[in-house]
C-alpha cells in the first residue's frame, strides 16, 4: 500500500494489537479468550503488517521456513505436553506442575502453556491463510530437498 | 504392565500426530522415508500386542485426562475396535513401504514431506474415529480426516485431482454438517455426549419423542452414508479414487470410507441400542440402499474404460455388501459387515496398489490397453488375479466367506428373496474383473511386441504387495477364527 | 403455533439450516456454495448454543467467589460449538484455496461449466 499515513497508523498500532492478543492468551485460563481467539488477533496482525508493508518486505522479515518450523515445534510440544497430562492421569502419576491459587495468572496446571503453544500455531496458519490466498500457492514451499 | 497396554489406543494416536509435525522439520526425503516407516513399524507392532492383550482379556473403556465419563471423554476399546485398529495400521505400513519405491514418480518431490504429514494426521483420526465413546469427539476427528483426505487427493495437482477434491469437499461438508444436526438433537433429547449415557437417557426420554428420535437417526445415517459411499451418494467415490496417486486411492479406498461405517454401527447399537433400533425403517433403508448399491456399482463398473476408475467403481458395489449387512439387523450380519470391512480393505488395497504398479509401468490407463499385460508383469499381474478372485467370491478367499456367511445371515432373518441379489452381483462382478485377467494373460493378439518380463519391477518393490496378498489368503483361511473374535465384541 | 412462537430459536435455526443446505445443494458457483456451506454450520451453532442456554443465568466465568452450580447457564454446548467453529473455519480455509486452484486450472468457478469443459 502506498499511502503513507495508513503505513504510519498502521506502525503505530501495530505493537498494541500484538500485545492485546498476548494478553487474550496469556489470560485465556481465567477470563474468555484463550489460544485460538488470541492467535487470531496476532496473526491479524501479521496480515496487516503485510498488506501495509508489502509482501516482499514481510517476507524478508517473516521467513517461510522459520515459521513452519516455528509452528510445526509448537504442536510438537503441544502434543508431548498432552500426552504427559493424559498417560499420568492414567497412570496415577503426580502433576509436576500443580494448580496453583484459583485466580492469580499462574494457575491452572498445564493450560497456560497449552494456550501459549496454540496462539503461536493459529497466529502463524492464520498468516499462512493469508498468504496462501494472496499468492495462489505458498511459494518456497520445498519442505525437502 | 496392564495399564501401559491399555495406554496404547491413545499412545498410537498421539504418537502418529504428533510425528507428522516432526516430518516437516526434517531436511532430506531419506530421512523422512525412514522416520514414516520406522514409527508406523512401531504403531502395528504395539496395535498387534494390544489385539493379543484383547483376545486375553476382553475389552474395557479407557478415560482420557482427569474427568470421568459423563464429562470428560472416553474410548471403547473392544474386541472390533482392536481389530479394526491393527487392520488400518498394517495397511497403513504397507501402502507407505510401496510408496516408498513408485511415489517420486506420481507426485513432485517436494510435496513428499507433505503427504506424509497428511496420511499420518488422516491414520490418526481414523483410529480416532474407530475407538471414541464420545459422539462429538468423533465428529471432531471425521472432520480431520475428511480434510487430511482431500489433502492426499489434491498432493497430486493435476485438473482432475483438484475438481475431485472439491467434490469431495463440497459432499462430505455437508454430510458432516448433518452428522453435527443429528448430534444437536440427540444432545438436546438426552444432554450428554458420551455414548452409554446417551442411550440410558434416550430410554428414559423415548416417550412421545419417537418422531425427533427417527430424524437424528435419519440425519446420522445420510451424513455418515455420505462419507461412507452409501449408493446413491456415492458420486464424489469415482473421481477422488481415480485421480489420486496410486498409494493415496489405496488408503482412501481400504481404509478412509470404512472408518465412518464403524462409527455408524457404533451410533446405531451403542446411542440407539436394539429396541429403538428395530422399531423404525432406518435398517430397512439402509439395507435397499445396499442391495441397490451392489447392483448398481458393478453395472457402473462394467461400462468404465480406465482401470482405476472401474476399481473405484467396484468399492460402491462393496460398500453395498456392507450396508447389506448392517441392514439385515441380525447378528450374523453385522459380524460379517464388519469381517467384510476387514475383507474388502484388504483386497482393495491389492487391487489398486498392482493397478498403480500397471499404470506406472506402462503409462497406460484404459482397460483395453492393458492386453498381454501378463506376459509383462506377471507377478503384479497374480497378484491382480488372486485379489479379483477374492472380489468374486471364489471359495477360500475372504470374499466368499463374507458372501457366504451374508446369505446365511438373509435366510436367518426371512429374506430368501436376497439370495437372488448376491448371486446377481457376483455374477457382475465376474463380468468386469474376468475380462482384464484373461486378456491380460492370453490377450493373443496384443502379445506382439510384448517382451516376457520385461516391463516386470524386482521383487523387493513387489514385497509389500505380496504381503498383503498372503494376509489376504489367510484371512479367507482363519475367516473362523476372526469371524468368531469379532462375534465376542459385536454390539448387539 | 403456541410451541413454533415458544421456540422460535429452534425454529430459526432449522430454516437457516434449510436455506444453507439447499444453497450447498444447488447453487453452481463455488462461492455460493462455501457461503452456504457457512450459513448450515452457523445454524448448527445457534442450535447448540441455544440448547445451553438458561434464561437469567450467567456466563460460568469465576469473579468474586464461586456461585451454586444453578447459577451459571451450561457451558458445554458453547465449548463445544467453539471447536465447531475452529472446524468450519479450516474447512472453509481449505475450499477456499481449492477454488483459487480450480479458477487457475479452468478459468471459471462454476461447476456446471466445469462439467461441460471434460478436460483432462
Amino acid at each position: 500500500m502506498k499511502s503513507s499515513i495508513v503505513k504510519n497508523i498502521t506502525n503505530l498500532m501495530l505493537p498494541f494489537i500484538q500485545v492485546f492478543g498476548i494478553y487474550v492468551i496469556l489470560f485465556g485460563h481465567l477470563s474468555p479468550g484463550g489460544g485460538f481467539a488470541g492467535g487470531s488477533i496476532l496473526g491479524a496482525s501479521l496480515i496487516l503488517f503485510r498488506f501495509v508493508n508489502g509482501s516482499s518486505a514481510t517476507d524478508a522479515k517473516f521467513k517461510y521456513h522459520y515459521l513452519l518450523r516455528f509452528a510445526c515445534s509448537a504442536l510438537v510440544l503441544y502434543g508431548v505436553l498432552k500426552g504427559y497430562v493424559f498417560a499420568s492421569a492414567f497412570l496415577g502419576l503426580h502433576d509436576i506442575i500443580g494448580i496453583g491459587t484459583p485466580g492469580s495468572l499462574l494457575s491452572g496446571g498445564f493450560i497456560m502453556p497449552l494456550n501459549i503453544l496454540v496462539g503461536l500455531v493459529v497466529a502463524i496458519t492464520f498468516y499462512f491463510i493469508a498468504v496462501l490466498f494472496e499468492e495462489g500457492e505458498l511459494e518456497h514451499a520445498d519442505l525437502v530437498e | 504392565m496392564q495399564n501401559l497396554i491399555k495406554l496404547i489406543p491413545l499412545a498410537s494416536i498421539m504418537i502418529l500426530m504428533l510425528f507428522a509435525f516432526v516430518i516437516p522439520l526434517l531436511k532430506k526425503k531419506k530421512h523422512v522415508y525412514k522416520l514414516t516407516l520406522v514409527i508406523m513399524s512401531l504403531v502395528t507392532v504395539i496395535n498387534l500386542i494390544h489385539v493379543v492383550y484383547i483376545a486375553l482379556n476382553g475389552g474395557y473403556l479407557f478415560d482420557v485426562g482427569h474427568f470421568p465419563a459423563p464429562f470428560g471423554i472416553v474410548l471403547r476399546i473392544g474386541e472390533v475396535e482392536s481389530g479394526i485398529g491393527l487392520l488400518f495400521c498394517f495397511i497403513n505400513l504397507m501402502v507407505l513401504w510401496y510408496s516408498y519405491f513408485s511415489l517420486e514418480k506420481e507426485i513432485k518431490s517436494n510435496r513428499i514431506g507433505f503427504f506424509h504429514t497428511l496420511d499420518f494426521l488422516l491414520l490418526a483420526s481414523l483410529l480416532g474415529i474407530v475407538f471414541t465413546y464420545d459422539i462429538f469427539n468423533g465428529f471432531v476427528f471425521l472432520e480431520v480426516s475428511t480434510l487430511a483426505a482431500c489433502g492426499i487427493i489434491v498432493v497430486k495437482d493435476k485438473k482432475a485431482n483438484i475438481k475431485a477434491a472439491i467434490k469431495y469437499l463440497i459432499l462430505s461438508s455437508l454430510g458432516s454438517g448433518l452428522v453435527l444436526m443429528g448430534i444437536a438433537f440427540v444432545y438436546s433429547i438426552s444432554g450428554h455426549l458420551s455414548m452409554s449415557y446417551i442411550h440410558e437417557a434416550l430410554i428414559q426420554n423415548a416417550e412421545g419423542k419417537h418422531n425427533l428420535i427417527l430424524i437424528s437417526m435419519i440425519l446420522f445415517t445420510v451424513g455418515l452414508g455420505i462419507k461412507g459411499a452409501m449408493f446413491p451418494l456415492h458420486i464424489w467415490l469415482p473421481d477422488a479414487h481415480s485421480s489420486a496417486p496410486s498409494p493415496s486411492s489405496a488408503i482412501l479406498s481400504a481404509l478412509v470410507i470404512k472408518a465412518p461405517i464403524i462409527f455408524l454401527i457404533k451410533v446405531y447399537y451403542l446411542v440407539y441400542g436394539t429396541t429403538i433400533l428395530s422399531g423404525t425403517v432406518v435398517l430397512d433403508l439402509v439395507l435397499f440402499l445396499g442391495v441397490l448399491g451392489m447392483i448398481f456399482g458393478s453395472l457402473f463398473a462394467r461400462s468404465q474404460k480406465e482401470l482405476k476408475r472401474m476399481i473405484a467403481y467396484s468399492s460402491v458395489a462393496q460398500m453395498g455388501y456392507i450396508f447389506f449387512g448392517i441392514g439385515l439387523g441380525n447378528k450374523l450380519g453385522l459380524i460379517m459387515a464388519i469381517y467384510h470391512i476387514i475383507a474388502h480393505a484388504v483386497t482393495k488395497a491389492c487391487l489398486f496398489l498392482s493397478a498403480g504398479s500397471f499404470i506406472e509401468q506402462t503409462g497406460y490407463k484404459t482397460i483395453d490397453e492393458f492386453k498381454g499385460i501378463g506376459k509383462e508383469m506377471p507377478v503384479t499381474l497374480g497378484i491382480f488375479t488372486i485379489s479379483s478372485l477374492s472380489m468374486i467370491g471364489i471359495p477360500i478367499f475372504p470374499g466368499f466367506i463374507s458372501k457366504w456367511n451374508l446369505a446365511m445371515a438373509s435366510i436367518e432373518s426371512g429374506k430368501i428373496l436376497l439370495l437372488f441379489v448376491l448371486i446377481a452381483s457376483s455374477l457382475l462382478n465376474a463380468v468386469y474383473y474376468f475380462p482384464i485377467i484373461i486378456n491380460g494373460y492370453f490377450g493373443e493378439d496384443n502379445l506382439v511386441g510384448k517382451v516376457f518380463n520385461s516391463k516386470i519391477r524386482p521383487v523387493r518393490t513387489l514385497l509389500p504387495l505380496i504381503i498383503l496378498s498372503v494376509v489376504m489368503v489367510l484371512a479367507g483361511l482363519f475367516s473362523g477364527f476372526i469371524i468368531e473374535f469379532i462375534g465376542r465384541g459385536i454390539y448387539i | 403455533m403456541q410451541i413454533l412462537l415458544n421456540n422460535y430459536m429452534i425454529v430459526g435455526a432449522i430454516f437457516l439450516f434449510g436455506i444453507g443446505f439447499m444453497i450447498l445443494l444447488l447453487h453452481n458457483n463455488l462461492i455460493k456454495k462455501i457461503i452456504g456451506m457457512n450459513i448450515m454450520d452457523t445454524s448448527i451453532f445457534l442450535l447448540f448454543v441455544n440448547l445451553g442456554y438458561i434464561k437469567g443465568k450467567e456466563a460460568p466465568i469465576i469473579i468474586d467467589g464461586v456461585m451454586h452450580a444453578s447459577g451459571y447457564v451450561n457451558p458445554i454446548p458453547t465449548g463445544l460449538m467453539l471447536t465447531g467453529i475452529v472446524v468450519a473455519v479450516s474447512v472453509t480455509a481449505f475450499m477456499l484455496a481449492l477454488t483459487i486452484k480450480l479458477y487457475e486450472k479452468y478459468g471459471t468457478i462454476e461447476l456446471d461449466e466445469i462439467q461441460n469443459l471434460r478436460g483432462d
